[in-house]
């Protein structure tokens, strides 16, 4: 086999040797935010600036949502044990069911709100998507 | 091929991640990694050694190309490597503050800044795609000077091995001697830093008098926490999106941009838009200082 082959398959197993002990050392855990104050410098850190006039963090500060002065909406959506900003694009659906808040273009995050859920909501019910 | 100091380091580089991993962890860092990010940046730095093999050969042949233009040759004497380690560095740090700088350099080197975390796995993602984005031609310089095409190559590969170690937070600060000459963790978490203040500061691969010499130097301060990755978080662990997107969005913005301004969009400061409409550091710097 030659050297070259080897030093990529010896690497391969050493990376999957370190992201296994990461995951066994306990590096999975969610992302959560500490604060109302860090969701705000994390807005405020997006691209073009971003500050909250209003703003509600999932129960479980898992996840918040925001709108600026100018009546922009944003998310901070979990990465892994991260958070990433992202502005909702006007015809955005928000959808609150409950007390959770989903947001059409990203369906895999849902907030949890409780009674402010319904003040996202842009859309009146589950058949209509915006 | 020229002896290749890195790919001895790497067992080396192995040992260490585990290392950190295992400090962190008891010393209750529990954001310091994440297995997914980490498993990106290990498999993104595997994937810029394939590159660097596949490409090496030719940037080789080049600087010897280039090394003929040389009006001398310095040869292998002993002072020769030494002076050749600081003017290579003095290379990197043009590369390197071209790389952020040039949104066509910035697309290659983009992906080293693409993690949220800062640990020793981010320092290996690696570019792809620095030989498409001809980052070779920094070290021509050298060559023509009259430097070993063999000895340029040696100083840029120890240049990468001193970068390895400098990308954690488990180190603080090091003595006020060293910070005030070589490249520190300290002063490389303010590079990886998103925040306005920190945005296009110490670019220096070794010696950080680089960046105090040219103006782009900012030390850390211990006010806020710092927040690592692109101003624009990828928001992703797909490795080929990390290596690749900003490839992808100049091609998109040179289709759609007017013909006057295609080409701004491969030469201009990443950010850069023909209708404003993005922002370049240099107007989130402003932004920031505007605000009360």
């Amino acid at each position: 086999m030659p050297s070259a082959l080897m030093q990529f398959l010896a690497s391969l197993a050493a990376i999957f040797a370190i992201v296994v002990a990461a995951w066994l050392l306990g590096f999975r855990q969610g992302a959560r935010l500490s604060s109302e104050a860090e969701a705000r410098e994390l807005f405020r850190l997006a691209p073009g600036g971003f500050e909250p006039v209003e703003m509600n963090l999932d129960a479980e500060r898992r996840a918040a949502i925001a709108r600026d002065r100018a009546g922009r909406i944003a998310v901070l959506a979990p990465h892994g044990d991260q958070f990433v900003f992202r502005l909702l694009a006007p015809e955005s659906p928000i959808l609150a069911q409950g007390d959770s808040l989903t947001i059409g273009s990203m369906p895999d995050l849902r907030l949890t709100l409780g009674d402010s859920a319904g003040v996202w909501a842009n859309t009146d019910s589950d058949d209509n998507k915006g | 091929m020229p002896f290749d100091p890195i790919t001895y380091a790497i067992p080396v580089f192995v040992a260490l991640i585990l290392g950190e991993l295992l400090w962190t962890r008891f010393a209750g860092h529990h954001s310091a990694y994440e297995w997914r990010d980490t498993g990106t940046s290990l498999t993104i730095g595997l994937g810029s050694t394939v590159a660097g093999a596949l490409t090496g050969g030719l940037t080789t042949v080049l600087l010897a190309w280039v090394h003929g233009f040389a009006p001398l040759s310095i040869g292998w004497a002993w002072w020769a490597l030494p002076l050749c380690f600081v003017l290579d560095d003095l290379a990197y740090y043009v590369f390197h503050r071209s790389a952020h700088r040039v949104r066509w350099f910035w697309a290659s080197h983009v992906n080293h800044h693409s993690s949220q975390h800062y640990n020793l796995s981010t320092a290996l993602r690696q570019s792809w795609t620095g030989f498409v984005a001809l980052a070779f031609v920094f070290r021509f310089p050298l060559a023509l000077i009259g430097f070993e095409p063999g000895m340029i190559l040696v100083c840029a590969g120890l240049n990468l091995i001193y970068q390895f170690w400098i990308h954690t937070e488990a180190v603080k600060r090091l003595p006020d001697w060293f910070e005030a000459v070589m490249n520190t963790p300290s002063h490389h978490r303010v590079h990886h830093a998103v925040s306005a203040r920190y945005l296009d500061r110490n670019y220096a691969g070794v010696f950080i008098v680089w960046d105090r010499l040219f103006g782009t130097f900012a030390p850390e301060d211990d006010i806020d926490r710092i927040r690592y990755g692109l101003v624009s978080q990828l928001g992703t662990f797909n490795l080929f999106h990390a290596v690749f997107h900003e490839w992808i969005g100049i091609a998109r913005d040179v289709r759609r941009a007017p013909w006057r301004h295609k080409l701004d969009y491969l030469w201009r400061e990443p950010g850069w838009s023909h209708d404003g409409s993005r922002e370049t550091s240099d107007m989130i710097r402003q932004r920031w200082n505007r605000q009360p």
